[in-house]
């Protein structure tokens, strides 16, 4: 009687704990609100799973990556700043090199069908190809970086357990990321709380909102704010960096740069592709009387032959204080993020 | 007697019935392809090879490769019946500098006649655009761009006089638009089909012209680097890819 006991309380044990791991699986996962639309990535072959989710983040925040083992893809991109880099307009690779183009933030990226702020990368498994083998980033040669990882027995080990009996190759490097990149979601800040009828916005929020939908919202588009378009706002040209029109040479396409998204738009100044504008005051100021004519600039931009879009100093401050309620805190230091 | 003898007749009658079977069997029996890309130089085919000057014919300038290579994709084999049997996953990278590498082993080909090869140069739009690949198309293997997404599907490099810096470096790929590089093509082997049958050799000879690449292009005096998608890209892929040509099958 005794013996049935413990074998029932035994098997009882491992029923549970089998149960228990279910759970786990099944609670992890790419969550977000249900007026967020369906992701762009699916993940396909690429399982998510918690180990690889942990994996890809320690691979995040390591140099080992890099030439020199001294940049690492957190260099550049620092949770405290909705993973933009640390207000910095350009970012330092390997050897203090500078590169040209100001560090985007990283967030939502499931839903981001394209990369980089010319839109030249076409899929999220590819994107840090480009970083690590940047001469002036992280500078290292893809077959090095996985002769590394091969050699250093914890990512052996651990790439083993995520991926199966086969040394590591780059599309495990590139899944991994992948799968820490995509659980990168932004969608509590005071705006979705708003959203889910959590909280109310201040008489100013209110009233920045409205002017942000009648205003901004055709390329800023709710809820993701971008609606990933490539286009021309009218900046002065101060490089010959020509954006999308170095991506399909097609001279409409000169100088137009990827919409990027408003979430979180407090926490990662300097804005712009290339950091020019250091506050919110000098962005809105641009879009107001700061448009330079270009050829290709965006017809959004222009409404009745004149340039700009028309905003006052009380809907500028109105504006601001929306923009400052799309900052999610919760995001910045959410642990399960973190080294 | 009469009943021993039908007994004998019925146990002879099943004994070859198994034996014929197996017999069958063994002519089924699958077998690899290969396709060979043998590399000549100019109209006369003279010898190409690596690290070695070579005068080009159409552009009178001398020139030294370092490297050539190139994406052989999506193989297809047409039997006799018109029905084809297709590679799974059939990726290759023909690279001079790799021996044995202009050798595509299409394996597991179920036995019987075939009477034309069909294939891609250059890598399908598909996976230049489905994220992190494997085998030949290992962005590891220095032919995926890592700014602007895609496959250099065509890659010529070394040194020249003539040009600018003493070198050349072209880069040829493109999966989308007017400019889009890669192109399947058809080859019928004549009146002698391919025969797989299990370990019988079956080849495919195929002559590739790397001089082809100039064939419509300037001087490398004037134009010696180009590495990215556009149309000169379009145009010297495709003087080259026009001029492979099927030579000979071994069976």
């Amino acid at each position: 009687m005794m013996k049935r006991i413990i074998f029932l309380l035994f098997f009882t044990m491992i029923w549970s704990y089998s149960c228990q791991n279910d759970q786990d699986e099944l609670d992890f996962g790419l969550t977000y609100p249900d007026y967020f639309p369906a992701p762009h990535y699916q993940f396909g072959k690429n399982t998510l799973t918690k180990e690889g989710f942990e994996l890809g983040r320690s691979l995040f925040f390591d140099p080992i990556l890099s030439l020199d083992s001294t940049i690492s893809c957190a260099s550049c991109h620092a949770q405290g700043h909705a993973f933009a880099d640390h207000n910095v307009a350009l970012s330092k690779g390997i050897y203090d090199l500078a590169g040209t183009r100001n560090s985007p933030s990283m967030f939502n990226l499931a839903w981001q069908p394209i990369f980089m702020w010319d839109g030249g990368i076409n899929h999220i498994e590819v994107m840090p190809l480009a970083p690590i083998t940047n001469p002036v980033e992280m500078g290292q040669d893809m077959n090095t970086a996985i002769q590394k990882l091969n050699n250093n027995p914890s990512y052996s080990n651990r790439f083993r357990k995520v991926f199966g009996e086969k040394p590591i190759e780059s599309q495990q490097l590139f899944y991994a990321l992948a799968q820490y990149m995509s659980m990168l979601v932004s969608a509590d800040s005071k705006y979705d709380k708003y959203r889910q009828g959590k909280v109310e916005l201040t008489l100013d929020e209110g009233d920045g909102l409205q002017i942000f939908r009648a205003k901004c919202a055709s390329c800023h588009k709710e809820p993701l704010f971008t609606d990933y378009s490539l286009r021309n706002n009218g900046l002065e040209i101060l490089n010959d960096d020509l954006g999308y029109g170095r991506i399909t040479l097609d001279t409409t396409d000169n100088h137009k740069f990827k919409v990027p998204s408003l979430r979180n738009v407090a926490l990662t100044y300097p804005y712009m592709h290339d950091g020019r504008f250091r506050t919110l005051d000098q962005v809105l100021d641009h879009y107001s009387n700061g448009l330079v004519y270009h050829t290709n600039i965006d017809p959004l931009l222009v409404q009745n032959n004149i340039i700009g879009i028309p905003l006052n100093n009380d809907e500028k401050q109105k504006l601001k204080a929306f923009l400052n309620t799309l900052s999610d805190y919760t995001f910045i230091s959410n642990p399960l993020y973190s080294e | 007697m009469k009943f021993l003898n039908s007994i004998l007749i019925v146990f002879t009658l099943i004994f070859l019935t198994f034996t014929s079977c197996k017999k069958d069997e063994e002519q089924a029996k699958p077998g690899n392809v290969t396709i060979e890309f043998d590399h000549v130089w100019g109209s006369t085919e003279g010898e190409f090879s690596l690290n070695s000057e070579l005068t080009h014919p159409m552009l009178g300038e001398k020139m030294t490769f370092t490297t050539f290579k190139y994406y052989v994709s999506n193989v297809r084999l047409k039997a006799k019946d018109g029905s084809y049997y297709t590679m799974p996953e059939s990726y290759f990278i023909v690279d001079a500098d790799v021996s044995g590498s202009n050798k595509a082993v299409i394996p597991n080909v179920p036995a019987g006649e075939y009477t034309d090869v069909e294939l891609m140069f250059g890598v399908d739009s598909t996976r230049c655009s489905s994220g992190a690949q494997t085998g030949a198309l290992d962005p590891a293997k220095g032919l995926f761009w890592s700014w602007n997404s895609g496959y250099i599907m065509v890659k010529a490099e070394g040194k020249a006089p003539t040009a600018a810096d003493g070198s050349f470096a072209f880069h040829l790929g493109g999966f989308k638009g007017v400019n889009k590089v890669q192109t399947t093509k058809s080859y019928n082997f004549g009146s002698t089909a391919l025969v797989v049958d299990g370990d019988r050799e079956a080849e495919i000879h195929m002559v590739a012209n790397p001089a082809r690449l100039w064939h419509g292009a300037e001087k490398l005096a004037v134009k010696s680097v180009n590495t990215m998608p556009n149309a000169l890209a379009k145009s010297m892929s495709t003087n080259f890819y026009d001029a492979v040509r099927f030579d000979h099958i071994h069976n």
